[in-house]
């Protein structure tokens, strides 16, 4: 019995983790959205496909190999920390991202009377999977450096892959709204 | 119909660019550099005056700017290995030894404006990471080259 309570306490500790660490990722995000030019997000074509090339380039542990077969401890030990913190952003702008397309579909919901409540208590679910594993994600990279997470990061993809399928699916006005708000966003930055 | 037509007046200006001059450029780290030393580092505007001459000053800048993006994103998802050897094979077209590029690169940092200026923050950072990484991978070569030339001497 004791031991159960031990896991549960656990448990929950993580899971505080998690969302601490998922609301101060949200945070930095709009702080780094008033200064900067907000480019981390999904864009259709050129720079979005980037991102996501990109997650891939900085989760992939060639590099970290390839620098410690030549350089010294101290610029392997430099070069970690460095893609540690791109992996972190990298995460950020992913989370921020999916955020963005909730928000829109909320906002495109509260108007819609042919709402399916089984469609959007599926999408609540995953929106929380996808947060609590982005956390543990968080926590991870933070941990063990980029390439020990590679695994996990194929997986939050994957539910964030979903989740927009999902928004797609339950509401298609609700993801043509969140590719409006990033075509706009893109022609202001052009 | 005009934004069609203005599509292909920048896709011929891209096709002429990448025939005429890019393709004499060796290696993708050279292009970078040579795309970004176009653009006005006041305006942020490209400028190539016979590509300008060719077709139209507009269609000439959105040409650079679209050959700048697509060799940017080519060396920013580049492996450092990779990188590396762009960095020997630009010092090497360039008439200088690594060393020498290392030293001054690592002072300078001229590999910045190398940066489209529509780039996300997170792109340009990785971008300059890999590039002072590679820099650092050189500079260690060079140093163990240097040591192993000296073990090698007879000694007195």
């Amino acid at each position: 019995m004791s031991v159960l309570a031990y896991l549960l306490l656990a448990a929950v500790t993580i899971l505080n983790i998690c969302l601490f660490l998922s609301r101060r990722g949200g945070r930095r995000d709009s702080d780094r959205e008033g200064f900067g030019t907000g480019q981390e997000t999904s864009l259709p074509g050129g720079w979005g496909s980037l991102a996501s090339e990109l997650g891939a380039r900085i989760f992939d542990p060639e590099d970290l190999n390839f620098v410690a077969s030549e350089t010294s401890r101290q610029l392997t030990r430099q070069f970690r920390q460095e893609r540690t913190a791109l992996a972190l952003d990298w995460l950020r702008a992913v989370r921020s991202e999916v955020n963005q397309l909730i928000r829109a579909h909320l906002r495109v919901a509260r108007g819609n009377a042919d709402l399916q409540p089984a469609d959007e208590i599926k999408l609540g679910f995953e929106f929380l999977v996808f947060q609590l594993t982005s956390g543990i994600l968080y926590l991870v990279i933070w941990a063990f450096g980029p390439p020990r997470a590679a695994k996990l990061v194929g997986y939050s993809l994957a539910l964030a892959g979903q989740l927009r399928k999902v928004t797609k699916d339950v509401l298609p006005a609700g993801h043509q709204v969140a590719v409006e708000i990033m075509d706009s966003k893109q022609e202001a930055q052009s | 119909m005009h934004g069609g037509l203005k599509h292909e007046d920048v896709e011929a200006a891209r096709r002429d660019l990448a025939g005429r001059t890019l393709a004499k450029i060796r290696g993708d780290f050279a292009r970078l550099i040579y795309l970004a030393s176009m653009r006005d580092y006041n305006t942020g505007e490209y400028h190539h005056e016979g590509l300008a001459c060719r077709f139209t000053e507009s269609v000439a800048r959105r040409a650079i700017a679209s050959c700048h993006r697509d060799a940017f994103r080519r060396m920013v998802l580049c492996s450092v290995k990779e990188l590396v050897e762009e960095l020997e094979l630009y010092a090497a077209s360039n008439c200088t030894t690594a060393s020498e590029l290392v030293r001054v690169w690592e002072k300078l940092q001229p590999y910045r404006i190398a940066v489209p200026s529509e780039c996300s923050s997170l792109a340009a950072r990785f971008f300059t990471s890999n590039i002072r990484t590679a820099l650092a991978v050189l500079q260690s070569r060079q140093l163990r080259a240097h040591r192993e030339a000296l073990s090698a001497l007879p000694s007195p």
